[in-house]
């Protein structure tokens, strides 16, 4: 095993652990206001759950990056391929926007969560209003992960050619 | 034009018809009743109180619901769900309306049971605490009032300390010095607490009974007038009738919800009787007239104006409406329909607005299908959507959901087949592992795939260049409507200034970004594109700044309406990577549960494994990327289309209607 190849999980698990812990606080957090409202009026159970598993994504994100990471390097199949340490250091940076803005973006993003579920709370009719708000943070998540996994193909593309 | 046209009339109508035209317009529900400008010499209808003593019936009504299904639950399943509400015609309804009052008779007698259980429930917990009360004092044979005998004076109560009667008459005698003029006896002892009986001689009393003050000695709160065993006896008595009793109302409610339609209907019955007292509040009355004002859509009047003078001779007549609130009411095809409540929830559109369903449908399927990418699951949508849709024909608004699932679900078939995602690769994968056969496609660039297209996993550059290909087109349409709608308001030099610059700064830059991501661009297409995209932002330039008034406000304006233009369009084009970064996610984790399902190498172990990991899995993936597909094509339409033309904060058409919870009620 190389030094290449270390760094490059080091990357993926970054990655699945940033945007893990992140949608793990993120959904923990949405979790406890939703419970509330639900204490109140549980026919509005529906409504917050929703709410609850936006910050879920990013973990989803996080898991995808580290496994086609995995994928990439061989170490899924079983055979991992060279790097280099200056090849195994670029996998991990392209890993870096998906473990930095994962994490950030769900703990924001369930901020934003919370603040639907007392919309939910007050005014269920517009719950789509507050999914919205939340949604608009995962955006970032949605930008970081596109760029993770292009410059992961784009990388192994490089070293094959 | 999909927003139907609506018309303000004025209805006069004799007064002795006007209850039975009210009912006729309920049931029709085709007009919003609003009050008269002018009223002049015309009172309006007092109904408030009217309303009131509905509202308490409505209350009854809901409330003897609510104890039936305490009492006796209906069964129900989501199946049910989806039937929808039974139909009731015309007919049908006015007959069993006129049951009405015997029926919040029966609702009453279900109140009153519960009401009767209540108090019993209460009672028996009373007389619980009586009993409790007096049960150390049960082996007294004396009321505990007795005073005593002529000669002696009985003192009943109790002391903190357990005591027995030599004891009590020791700690007595430190206090007697000698007194040994009276009889202790313990009732009953327990959790440090005497209950005693001492009779006492009539010139020791005084002494005595300071003595057992000394002891913290205590009367009871609440002596018997009995011996103590007659009340217990009475309270058990008491909490026996009570129980019969809550037995009996019990079986009372039991037997009365077997009227529970016809409760329902009662319901249904006082809620619109309820609206239709409220739409009156709004009627102007003279002696022998009454007049009132609505919205209606334009295409129904005459025929509602003939029906209205034949059967009520009440006469109707367009005129100026007279604000400018006027409702909106959209009416599409079903296919444009179902997206209907996507609109609604940001904002209906208001008077000058286009409706936005028609062009916004077709991209909210195509995206929808994009982001979920697996036949697989598209599949599931559009059997589940197909059943609830042709097997159970719902109605209303969960039609228009089910309808939209229905499409996004074969748009997502359509999709997942492109791009050889079925349930992620579970088809060539268990050719693969059990039968040992790689299935491709013979237009495949490398073997095992079986995307009709290509596979977005090993080609994402050229699934992000059609993502934002299909984002321009969507965005080009969002400009198109923007240009229709100032053309129809008159505003024709902003519907060119504003549209055609941006239409040709976007086309010519297009072959250049495309040369950007690699993609071969023929050169006649990339000058081309130069001089398209120069001719536009000199001509944004030129006419952002066509409101200012002197010549350097007009050179600021246009340039900052440039760098508006292309920093807003870039961030818009860019928004639509989402498209590619939600298909990927949909089909990498797919097939993630697919190779977990396939590690033990024994073929009989894999296959069960498989399966097992198969459902579980699936399901998982397929709800969560139901819900981020779902949020990223509405945040598509609202943020990145909606912005290009839509306003918004149109008011719904709210006529006067059978608003009914439990039954439906058709004309005949």
């Amino acid at each position: 095993m190389s030094f290449g190849i270390m760094f490059a999980i080091l990357g993926g698990v970054l990655a699945a652990a940033g945007g893990g812990a992140g949608s793990a606080i993120g959904v923990g957090r949405v979790g406890r206001a939703a419970a509330g409202v639900v204490t109140e009026d549980p026919s509005k159970f529906g409504k917050v759950l929703i709410l609850q598993i936006l910050p879920g994504t990013q973990g989803l994100y996080g898991f995808l990056i580290a496994f086609l990471l995995l994928t990439q390097i061989g170490v899924m199949g079983g055979s991992p391929i060279q790097l280099t340490a200056a090849q195994g250091l670029m996998y991990f940076a392209a890993c870096l926007p998906m473990a930095i803005c994962g994490f950030v973006s769900a703990l924001h993003q369930a901020n934003a969560a919370v603040s639907g579920v007392s919309i939910v709370a007050k005014r269920p009719e517009e719950s789509g209003k507050a999914i919205i708000f939340a949604a608009m943070v995962e955006t970032y998540a949605v930008l970081a992960l596109l760029i993770s996994i292009l410059a992961m193909f784009n990388i192994t593309a490089n070293i094959n050619a | 034009m999909a927003k139907v046209d609506m018309q303000y009339i004025e209805v006069v109508a004799p007064i002795d018809s006007a209850k039975d035209l009210f009912d006729f317009l309920q049931v029709r529900s085709v007009m919003e009743i609003k009050k008269l400008d002018e009223t002049d010499g015309l009172d309006y209808f007092e109904t408030g109180p009217v309303v009131t003593s509905i509202e308490k019936y409505l209350d009854t009504a809901s409330t003897a619901l609510e104890i039936a299904d305490r009492y006796a639950p209906e069964k129900s399943s989501l199946l049910s769900a989806l039937k929808g509400i039974p139909v009731l015609s015309e007919s049908e309804y006015i007959k069993k309306s006129d049951e009405a009052d015997e029926i919040l008779g029966v609702c009453l007698k279900i109140c009153a049971a519960e009401k009767n259980i209540t108090e019993n429930k209460a009672l028996i917990s009373r007389a619980r605490a009586a009993m409790d009360g007096v049960e150390p004092w049960l082996s007294l044979d004396v009321p505990m009032q007795f005073k005593g005998t002529e000669s002696s004076k009985a003192v009943i109560g109790t002391l903190p300390d357990e005591y027995t009667a030599d004891s009590l008459r020791i700690a007595l005698a430190q206090f007697l010095e000698g007194e040994e003029r009276y009889e202790c006896e313990v009732v009953s002892k327990s959790a440090g607490r005497s209950c005693i009986f001492v009779l006492v001689h009539n010139e020791a009393y005084e002494n005595v009974l300071s003595a057992l003050r000394r002891l913290d000695f205590a009367f009871p709160s609440d002596p018997t007038k009995h011996p103590p065993k007659v009340r217990y006896e009475r309270m058990k008595a008491k909490i026996e009738a009570a129980k019969e009793e809550i037995g009996n109302d019990t079986a009372l409610i039991k037997e009365l919800a077997a009227e529970r339609d016809n409760i329902k209907f009662a319901c249904d019955w006082f809620t619109i009787k309820r609206d239709r007292y409220k739409a009156l509040q709004n009627t102007s009355a003279g002696d022998t007239v009454v007049a009132f004002g609505g919205y209606l859509p334009a295409e129904k009047t005459e025929a509602l104006k003939e029906e209205l003078y034949e059967k009520f001779s009440a006469a109707l007549e367009a005129a100026d409406p007279p604000d400018e609130d006027v409702p909106v009411l959209l009416r599409n095809k079903p296919f444009a329909a179902a997206v209907e409540p996507i609109t609604e929830m940001y904002a209906l559109p208001d008077r000058t607005d286009l409706d936005p369903n028609p062009v916004m449908s077709i991209f909210y399927y195509v995206f929808f299908g994009l982001m979920l990418s697996d036949a697989g699951y598209g599949l599931l949508m559009a059997i589940g959507c197909g059943i609830a849709k042709f097997k159970y024909k719902v109605t209303g608004k969960l039609k228009k959901t089910v309808d939209m699932y229905f499409w996004c679900g074969l748009s997502t078939v359509f999709w997942g087949a492109l791009f050889g995602s079925f349930f992620g690769d579970i088809i060539p994968r268990v050719s693969e592992q059990f039968f040992g056969k790689v299935l491709t496609v013979p237009w495949a660039k490398e073997p095992g795939s079986i995307a009709l297209w290509f596979e977005p996993v090993k080609d994402p550059m050229k699934l992000l260049c059609y993502s934002f290909l299909f984002g321009i087109i969507h965005l080009f349409f969002g400009l198109g409507c923007a240009f229709v709608k100032m053309w129809k308001q008159g505003n024709k030099t902003g519907a060119v200034f504003d549209c055609v610059p941006v239409f040709l700064l976007i086309l010519g830059i297009v072959p250049i970004g495309a040369g950007i991501l690699n993609v071969t661009v023929p050169p006649v297409l990339v000058t081309a594109g130069k001089y398209l995209a120069i001719a536009g932002a000199v001509s944004v330039v030129l006419t952002a700044g066509r409101d200012s008034k002197n010549i350097v406000g007009k050179l600021g304006l246009g340039l900052y309406g440039l760098y508006n233009t292309a920093s807003g369009w870039l961030s818009d084009i860019l928004s639509y990577s989402r498209l590619l970064a939600l298909g990927l996610c949909t089909g990498v984790i797919a097939t993630v549960v697919n190779t977990l399902g396939c590690i033990p190498s024994n073929k009989a172990v894999k296959a069960v494994m498989l399966i097992a990991v198969f459902i579980f899995g699936h399901v998982v993936n397929m709800a969560i990327n139901l819900i981020g597909t779902y949020v990223h094509t509405n945040r598509l339409q609202y943020v990145e289309f909606f912005s290009k033309f839509y306003e918004g904060g149109g008011r719904s058409f709210t006529p006067l209607k059978t608003n009914t919870k439990y039954y439906q009620v058709k004309e005949d």
